[in-house]
């Protein structure tokens, strides 16, 4: 499991840095999305992984999963959620006042059916 | 430059390694995963690398972000963060509704600007990235940890009177933190609010083969199952909201319910069929919501203890039974109510720059 895990992690924060790369506002949006799931698994994680042990006290359980990382990355999510919503509005505001989402404002004037034409 | 500044990264980073005499992995125990973990994690990793190599597809790989999204809240669920699990569920449907509004105002496709010399480039330094993060997760993971949370799963019931220790710890023991997170959220709200005050942007009236959009106002099914729905939604935001100190729930994943349903009678009936009928202004909703974290704390200064002390007791209601009064359910509150309108805020004002390029007609910016 913590090589699942483990894995996993590095898999979404490689692909998350590899879209905060682009040179678009729409992939950097996504990749940084992607880059936040990865740290609050990141950050879950540290408190080790537990199955069936979730940290709600009763007589019968023998262990509990750690609750500090929980509640940590619980606020994290929500507040990962507001950055995203921040910076994707950043981005329709920039497309606004520069006309094209690059990320430089520089890039060349596209019209919609000339950038389907991929 | 760029690529000198990396070289040195992994060069100090490898002989960091290697100069310690620490083996890179410990010896704690792992655990063994089963088949169904395996096909999860599986797919997990297969909708990361699906999201960057059709990233130009934009509608796509926002789809696929979400299937990211919603494998990270089994696995939360898998791994005892029932917590997580249904706050990961929530925020994930918001932000891709999110997303779909953002995608509205933006092209539909990415166009290729970076050439494959580039392209190779940054797929290294993002793998070398993803390498380091996982070794490091990994050497981590394989050691034992003395955590400082036993303190916590002591005295969550003694100290503040929940048995679901992490909402204790969020709205409790470390309630203070748990009140600078609230001020961020209700910033961000404020800051989205703001900059998209008098924005008009340039949205095609069809789609990139030059089809235009569907001119139906909205669907006739949604709109009758969201109707019936919002109040089941909202007594079960309540039901979450209440069982939270004791029970996976409490004032965040509520308030993400909550917004939920506000938010799905947007998409069925339209801004201007809900704004007549939900004046609330949202700023108001979220400065409640402040003024209840806030002033719950306040209330132990006046009775002479320290900033957030939380006090709690049973209370006896015939017929009902026995159950907890705590001050931390009103801070709970106040973050509920600073969610719902930080959310709600976020989307709503997104969707109506929608109505505003409608109503005017025009394709190009007319004000700035």
């Amino acid at each position: 499991m913590e090589i699942l895990v483990s894995i996993s992690i590095g898999v979404m924060a490689a692909c998350g840095i590899y879209l905060i790369l682009r040179a678009h506002t729409f992939p950097v949006v996504v990749g940084l999305t992607l880059l936040s799931y990865a740290v609050n698994v990141f950050l879950f994680s540290m408190g080790r992984l537990k199955v069936g042990a979730p940290a709600v006290i009763s007589p019968e359980a023998v262990t509990y999963a750690d609750p500090l990382p929980q509640a940590l990355v619980l606020t994290a999510i929500v507040i990962a959620f507001a950055m995203t919503a921040f910076v994707i509005v950043l981005a329709l505001k920039a497309r606004d006042e520069l006309g094209n989402d690059h990320v430089d404002g520089k890039g060349e004037q596209l019209t919609d059916t000339e950038e389907a034409g991929l | 430059m760029l690529f000198w500044t990396l070289t040195a990264a992994v060069l100090v980073t490898v002989t960091g390694f290697l100069s310690l005499d620490a083996p890179l992995f410990g010896d704690r125990a792992i655990m063994e995963f089963d088949p169904v973990a395996l096909f999860a994690f599986a797919g997990l990793m297969l909708a990361s690398i699906l999201t960057v190599v059709l990233h130009r597809k934009r509608m796509i790989s926002m789809i696929l972000l979400g299937v990211v999204g919603l494998l990270i809240s089994l696995g939360f669920a898998k791994l005892s963060a029932p917590d997580l699990a249904l706050t990961q569920l929530s925020v994930e449907i918001v932000t891709v509704v999110l997303i779909m509004l953002a995608l509205f105002f933006l092209p539909q496709y990415t166009p290729l600007t970076s050439s494959r010399w580039k392209q190779t480039r940054d797929a290294i330094v993002a793998a070398v990235i993803g390498l380091g993060v996982t070794l490091l997760t990994l050497a981590v993971l394989t050691r034992d940890l003395s955590p400082i949370s036993d303190y916590f799963l002591k005295n969550s019931v003694s100290g503040g009177g929940g048995t679901n220790v992490v909402n204790v710890i969020l709205v409790d023991f470390r309630g203070f933190d748990t009140l600078g997170e609230i001020v961020a959220l209700s910033l961000a709200g404020l800051g989205v609010f703001s900059m998209l005050q008098r924005m008009s942007l340039h949205a095609s009236l069809n789609d990139h083969a030059g089809r235009p959009w569907n001119v139906d106002e909205r669907s006739l099914i949604l709109q009758s199952v969201a109707r019936l729905l919002f109040p089941l939604m909202l007594l079960f935001a309540a039901f979450v909201f209440l069982r939270g100190h004791n029970l996976p729930g409490g004032g965040f994943i509520a308030g993400l319910i909550a917004s939920l349903a506000i938010v799905l009678q947007y998409l069925a009936n339209g801004i201007t069929w809900m704004s007549s009928r939900i004046r609330t202004n949202m700023h108001l909703v979220i400065a409640i919501g402040l003024a209840f974290a806030i002033g719950t704390g306040m209330v132990s200064i006046f009775l002479g203890y320290p900033f957030m002390t939380s006090a709690f007791t049973y209370l006896k209601w015939p017929g009902v039974g026995k159950f907890e009064v705590a001050s931390a359910m009103m801070f709970d509150l106040g973050v509920f109510l600073a969610v719902v309108g930080a959310t709600v805020m976020i989307l709503v004002e997104l969707g109506k720059i929608n109505v505003h390029k409608v109503a005017t007609g025009d394709s190009k910016k007319g004000e700035s």
